[in-house]
Formats: C-alpha cells, structure tokens, sequence
C-alpha cells in the first residue's frame, strides 16, 4: 500500500488531542488520529487501551473532554450522533446499534439519515434492495433480534453505509463471521476504499489488519503510539508497540516445583459462549485464562462456580462436583471471585466485618447466636494480614478503595475451606500497592495447596502471577504456555494471533500437557 | 457450524401480534354488552349509553390512558395522572365558575393547561435530569398535588360553570361529541406511531434507549416529550371531570392512576416500553367502564353480590389486568419457562440445541 506517498490527499477524519476520562479511568489521553479518504487506517491495542472509546469518540457518541473532532472538515460539537451522520461517518458497532425488536428494515431506516430514507411505507422494499446489494438475502420484516449473529453484524457494517458515508468507522467488525465471512466482508471495505471512503478499522486481530490496511496507529492505555504504514510492518513489530508499561510491577516468586497431584479436573465442558474444554490443575497452581474479551472467558469461570449453567464433567480432588447451583460448587470449595465487585461480590453498605464472615457465620455461632468477640478477632487477624486499609472493620466497603475492596473479598476464602479460587479480574480498578499485596495474597493461598483460575485483561499480570497460562479464543483453549514461556509479549502474541483463519481452521482443543506449545 | 456464537442467540420470542388485545376485547365487549342488555332493559337505554361513553364514564378515562400510553411508550409510569386530573378540577372550581366571563373562562382553561405543562415538565426532569425511576419522581408529583388539592377543597366545594359543563357534554343522540373527538385522536395517534418515521423511533427509544441513541434517535427529547404529553392529557381529562362532577373535590382523581395504566396494559402496551396503541388505550378505557357501568343494572349480579357492585368493578379491574400482562407477555414467559426447563434438565452437549 502506498499510503505514506508524500502527495497530500483529503483528510475525512481527524481527532486532534482527544482526551476521555471515566471515573478514576483516563482512557484516552491526548491522542491525535487522521484518515485521509481512500486509505484503510487500522486501530489496534490491547484490551482496555482506548480503541472502543476512540470510535465512540469519532462517532459522537461520547463527548470528550479535551479535543477535536472533525468529520469532512467540520467540526463536531458535542456528543451527537445524528450530527456526526450528517458529517458523512458511518459507524458499525462491535455490539451492534439494533433494536431487536423492530424489523430489520426498520432498524435500518432509523439508521440511514433522512436524504437517504424513502416513504415509510416503502421501507421493506428499499431495505431488501439495499442489503441485496451486499449479497445479504435477509427477510427484511423479520425481527433484528431472529437474524444469526454473522448476519448481524454484516447487517451493522452495510447499516453504516447507509449514509453513503465519506469515513465508515468498524469496530471489531470480524468477531461473529467465519473465514469465508470475513473475506466477504474485505473485499467490501476494500471495494469501499477505492470508491474513496476512508475506512477506520479497529481490530486486535493482526493478520487481519495487516493484510487489509494501508496505515495502523497502535493505542497503549490511551496514548497513542504513532502512526505507522502497514507495508513496513510485522505482526512482532506491532506488538511491541503495543506492550510495556511505564511501571514494571514486582510479583511475589513462584515456588519451584509444582506437584504432579491433579486437584480438579475439567473434561468436554461447556456453556454459554464456550466450549468444549478440557482442562486439569494441580494442587497450589495458578492458572491463568487469557484471550480477547468476549470469547467466553468469564462464562467459562462463572461456569465452573456454578453461578451460570455448564454442562460436561467437572471433577474436585476426585469427587465429581454438581454445577446446577454455586451452593454444589461451595460445597466441593470452589469459589468465585467475581469480577464485578460492586453488584456480585460484596454488599456494599455493609461494613468490613460482615462482607468477611458473611459465608462462615455458622462456624462462628454458638445455638444460633453470633459470638461477636470471636468474629471481631478473626476479622480484625484478616484485615491485618491482608493489609486492608481501613479506619476500621465496621467501615461500609463502598468507601473502601477498589484495591481495598478486593482484599476484602479476598479475605472470605480465607476463612473458609477452599480447595479452588476462580478470581475473575482480581485486580481490576486496583491500585498498585494493592496489586502487590492482593498478588502476594494469592501465592500464599497457592503455597497453602490451593489452586487458582486466574481470568484477566491484562498480559502482564497473567505473566508475572501463574504458573500456566491458557489462551482463550472463540470460547475454546487454542494455546497453553507454560512457566518457562511465560511473558507479557508471548501472551499478547498469542491473542493477536488467534485473529481469523487460525483459530477457526483448529478444531481439536489443545490437550493438558502443558510442554507442547501449539504456536511455537 | 457449531459455532460458539449460536448458543449466546437468545432464543426467538414469537411476538403477540398487534391487533389480538384488540380483538379480544372487542369480542368480550360485546358479549358482555349482549349478556347485559339481554338482563336489564336499562342497559340499551339512551341515558346509560351516554353514562358509559361521556364524561361519567370511558371519556376521562380514554384521554388519561392514551397520555399514559405515551409515558409506558418510553418504558416510563406516570402516577400523578390522577393527582393531577383532580388538581385540574379542584383548581376549576376556583377559576371556572359560572359568575366568570367567557374571556376569563378561556383564561382559567388556559391556566390548567399551564399547570398540565408545568408538571409534566417537572416530572420529566426529575425523571432524565435527576435521574429518579419514572414510578418515584411521579409518586411524588403525586403527594404534593394531593397536598395542595387537600388544601385548596378541604371539603367539597365551588363549581363549575354550568356553561362548560354544557359545552363538554354535548352530544348527538346519545354520542357525546367529545368520544368522537377522542377515537379521532387515537386514529390519528396510531397513525402516528406506526406510520411515521416520528413514531418509530419513538418505539425505537422505548424498546432500547442506547441503540436507538446510536442510530441517532434524539432519546431525550422524546422522554420529555413522553411525559409532557402524558401530563396534558391527563389535564384535559380533568376538564371532562370537572364536567362529570361539577364541584371542586379533592378525592375524584384518585383512582386514575390505576385505570389509565389497566387500561393501556388491556389496550396492549407493553411495561417494557416500545409497544402499545392509542386505540388499544381508548378500547382498555371503554371496557373497563363497561364493566363498571354493568355491575349495579339490575338482574346482572345475584342478589347477594347487590352490595358489592361498587368493590367489584375494582376488583375485576385488578384481576383483568393480570391477565392481560400474562396473556400478552405469554410468549415471552413461554421462552422463559422453556429456558429454566432447559437448565433444571440433565442435558447432554447434543447439537440440536445449538440449533434451538
């Protein structure tokens, strides 16, 4: 692609300086993007660097805190998408703008602006004629929300084009499509490409980008790192781009050798968005679940403590455990630290004290009356080991800090026989001294013989915490590293790779012995 | 083929087709009106047809219920309607008396009005600015209008113009004008909802607030929108109140909240935003009086029941709406009953399933 050649060509979209904040989150900082009309700009990253809040940005749907939008040389002026349609964008959402429950035509009617609509009564018509001429052969009156999810999604991108826009944005726009889908779906924003649009193509599927797009600018938590031409560039090139983080955390040494004693034992499981997989976990590892979010990754977990229905066999220090309810999972020690702390894993007027014992109350009671002063103790024993910053144990945790927060969710196993933690983003919206103390907590748990599922977005952590980690794509395992592979740049290479054809043409999972690294 | 993906499709609800509340209860109304004209020779009669269609009856009723129709429409509850029907009327009874002249009768209409507009905005804004669920921010609309109403009527008093009341109440034969106007803006209402790219994406913004957004929707004008309608109907129904009862009295409205929401639900709007029908609303009106004009004709209920005409017009408008919700909704607890099913089952990773 010859998109670096020096003669100047029309700019159709330019963020300049955009910054965005959510909460304690800066999600983008200061990051400048141009597409010149004709030319395929990718945006790749890491999960949780930015891209989605960048397109959301352009799009108008969120209104940034700092910077500039300009669509075809005007400048938009606040959080509006009907103005941004009028400035010729077209958006395809990676979760799809549809009303489910109006008819596929009507869905795309509200979505075309109103130069292009034709008489509300001819709607199903013009929609068949339209979507025909993408090859889509879909019942226009039916219900958005009966269509398959390939379907959806093509659906979304020829909605974008609906506006007959200058600049179509797409965001992960391969996720629900097959290989012959995806090739499709190419060959009509290539096509669109050369009709002059200028297409931003957001993707953390590399061979994908790099077979498709003329320039790519890579996001790192929210700062842009450049914008590079495609032509120079390899998979490896990007993602060193995209990895390293300014503060290198410390992690607490894993002990030498691991057992050979298989504490649980997963065969043929499946549920909602995965499976099957087949795992096994010794006694006192960390496993940690990597992979794109969306691939099924914390249903898998939820699964497994019971909390979401899974069917195949799930095995506990040779006991078969019985998933219909977390009660089954509880009582063979399996527990899930749930990743949305706020709704699910605490009780957030609560003081410390009772989120704490709230599951060993019993063991705490005598003829049904709470002993208080053993209770006190036992927590207060807790929150010290555990550092818990706290003016006190009766202080409600939802004026404890995120990091805080965790620990005291962390602080329940504890207390109780466990026999296997599932922590779902254990360190999520956490401070960094937390982090440590929270990573600490867990390899002592592990050092005691207790085993761990790890699910997290964030490489470096899977890298620096497990013994093992498993990557994740389309709801099945597709590669294994094991300790001695372990690296923030090995994980991320594995869940850019799993992008597209590789992933679909592997059909067998990867079996448990962990040296035969599939992707080596 | 057994992609992932298929099993996190949600599985297809048939929809409850448009026209079947309607229907339904079109049949039930004339059957019921067959049966009860068959019993008492009263039932036919001029005088009661235009009880049951004026202001005594559906009339008031049809107009809050179709402004409710609007707040349901955007997921939203409007409480005060009846609150605010009876502020309308407490209100009139001050300033639409029969010592006033028509310019300062035109006035006063103009004043309610004014207080229609002004509390619908209030909700809305407590609703979208403040961010308090629909059923509170109105609850409270509610409390402070029965306050003031409370205050300005302690006991009954005033009245209305008997010219207004005249002008309200005229009618054709035993038509009253006023139901002709009203099935005329639910006609045109409908037409409106289903037939304009306006009304659309008001059921767009209903059924999903932030798709809709995304394909450009204005969400929250149309909210506001919702609520400000919902509040001038239930003004103008307080007119036909006012028209009914002739006297300023705090307790009339009270119960409008209740039947302006059985009778959208009877007419097919759906709790969950998105679905409905003015006509639905207007016909979920007229049936509940139905009901309540039947119960105390003579020879309808057994004689021991006599005493009980008044409680079981509530009763019945309880009961119907239940069972409106659950024959509607009928495909929706259908999946979700299959769904359970599915998962209390020992099931095997059979690829049928998939399919489902």
């Amino acid at each position: 692609m010859s998109s670096t050649a020096p003669e100047p060509t029309s700019v159709v979209l330019a963020l300049s300086g955009v910054s965005k904040r959510f909460g304690t989150v800066q999600a983008l900082r200061d990051v400048s993007v141009e597409c010149r009309a004709g030319e395929i700009h990718a945006v790749v990253g890491e999960n949780g660097s930015g891209k989605s809040t960048l397109l959301g940005v352009a799009s108008g749907y969120l209104t940034p805190d700092e910077g500039v939008v300009e669509i075809g040389g005007h400048r938009l002026h606040t959080g509006n998408a009907a103005e941004a349609l009028r400035f010729g964008l077209g958006m395809a959402y990676q979760t799809y703008a549809q009303v489910l429950d109006l008819s596929v035509a009507e869905n795309l009617y509200l979505g075309a602006p109103s130069s292009e609509r034709p008489g509300f009564h001819r709607m199903d018509a013009w929609a068949t004629e339209w979507l025909h001429g993408f090859g889509l052969d879909v019942n226009v009156s039916a219900r958005m929300g009966s269509l398959p999810l390939g379907e959806r999604q093509l659906v979304e991108v020829a909605k974008a084009l609906l506006s007959k826009p200058k600049v179509l944005l797409l965001d992960e726009p391969t996720t629900a499509l097959g290989p012959g889908e995806v090739e499709r779906l190419h060959r009509l924003v290539l096509d669109r490409a050369a009709a002059g649009v200028g297409v931003v193509y957001v993707s953390h599927r590399l061979p994908e980008v790099l077979e498709i797009a003329g320039r790519v600018t890579v996001l790192r938590d929210g700062v842009s790192q450049g914008t590079h031409g495609a032509a120079g560039m390899s998979e490896e090139d990007l993602v060193s781009l995209m990895i390293g983080r300014p503060l290198q955390l410390a992690f607490p040494s894993r002990n030498g050798g691991l057992s050979d004693d298989v504490l649980l034992t997963v065969g043929g499981f499946r549920g909602r968005r995965f499976g099957p997989v087949d795992l096994t976990l010794r006694r006192g590892e960390i496993l940690g679940v990597a992979g794109a979010e969306g691939n099924g990754q914390v249903e898998l977990l939820r699964c497994l403590a019971g909390v979401e229905r899974g069917t195949g066999s799930v095995v506990c220090d040779g006991t078969k455990v019985n998933l219909r309810s977390p009660t089954g999972a509880l009582r063979a020690g399996i527990v899930l630290l749930s990743g949305d702390r706020a709704r699910e894993a605490l009780f957030p007027v609560l003081g410390v004290r009772s989120n704490s014992t709230i599951q060993v109350l019993k063991r705490l009671s005598r003829a049904g009356v709470l002993r208080r002063g053993k209770e006190r103790d036992l927590v207060g024993g807790m929150v010290k080991r555990l550092k818990v910053r706290t003016p006190s144990i009766e202080q409600p945790v939802r004026f404890l800090s995120g990091g805080n927060q965790q620990k005291v969710a962390l602080t329940r196993p504890f207390l109780r026989d466990v026999r296997v933690i599932l922590a779902e983003e254990p360190t999520q919206g956490v401070d960094v001294r937390s982090r440590f103390d929270i990573y600490e907590a867990l390899r002592e748990k592990a050092d005691q013989g207790v085993s761990m599922i790890v699910k997290s977005s964030d490489p470096l952590e899977l890298a620096g915490l497990c013994d093992r980690v498993v990557v994740v794509s389309r709801g099945r395992i597709i590669d294994e590293i094991p300790a001695s592979e372990l690296s923030e740049r090995r994980i991320i290479e594995a869940i850019v790779r799993s992008g597209g054809r590789v992933a679909a043409d592997r059909e067998q999972p990867v079996p448990a012995p962990a040296e035969d690294a599939v992707d080596g | 083929m057994v992609e992932t993906t298929a099993t996190a499709t949600p599985l297809p609800a048939r929809r409850i087709p448009g026209w079947l509340p309607l229907t339904l209860m079109t049949i039930l109304m004339l059957g019921i009106g067959a049966y009860a004209a068959a019993q008492s020779s009263d039932f036919l009669s001029s005088y009661n047809l235009s009880t049951l269609l004026g202001s005594s009856g559906a009339l008031p009723l049809a107009l809050v219920a179709m402004g409710q129709t609007h707040a349901l429409m955007v997921r939203g509850f409007d409480v005060s309607v009846g609150a605010l029907m009876t502020l309308t009327v407490v209100v009139g009874s001050f300033i639409l008396t029969g010592s006033e002249t028509w310019y300062e009768l035109a006035f006063g209409s103009l004043a309610l009005v004014a207080i229609g507009l002004f509390v619908g905005l209030v909700n809305a804004g407590l609703i979208r600015k403040v961010g308090l669920p629909s059923i509170i921010a109105t609850l409270a609309a509610l409390s402070v209008m029965q306050g003031i109403s409370l205050q300005l009527r302690n006991v009954p008093g005033g009245e209305i113009s008997a010219d207004v009341m005249d002008a309200l109440n005229t009618s054709i034969g035993f038509m009253p004008v006023a139901f002709i106007g009203v099935v005329v803006l639910a006609v045109v209402g409908d037409l409106w909802l289903y037939g304009t790219t306006s009304g659309l994406t008001a059921r767009a913004v209903g059924l999903d607030e932030s798709s809709s957004r995304r394909l450009g929707a204005p969400a929250e004008r149309i909210h506001w929108r919702a609520f400000v309608l919902c509040s001038l109907m239930a003004t103008i129904a307080g007119f036909f109140l006012a028209a009914q009862v002739g006297i300023g009295d705090a307790r009339v409205g009270g119960g409008y909240a209740l039947t302006s929401i059985a009778a959208a639900v009877l007419g097919g709007a759906s709790l969950l935003g998105g679905k409905g029908s003015f006509i639905g609303a207007v016909v979920g009106a007229l049936f509940l009086s139905l009901i309540i004009n039947i119960l105390p004709l003579p020879n309808i209920l057994p004689g021991f029941l006599l005493e009980w005409s008044g409680a079981l017009g509530y009763i019945s408008i309880g009961v119907l709406t239940l069972l409106a919700l659950i024959l509607y909704q009928g495909p929706e607890l259908w999946v979700r009953v299959r769904t359970a099913w599915r998962d209390i089952r020992p099931s095997r990773p059979s690829e049928g399933e998939n399919l489902a």
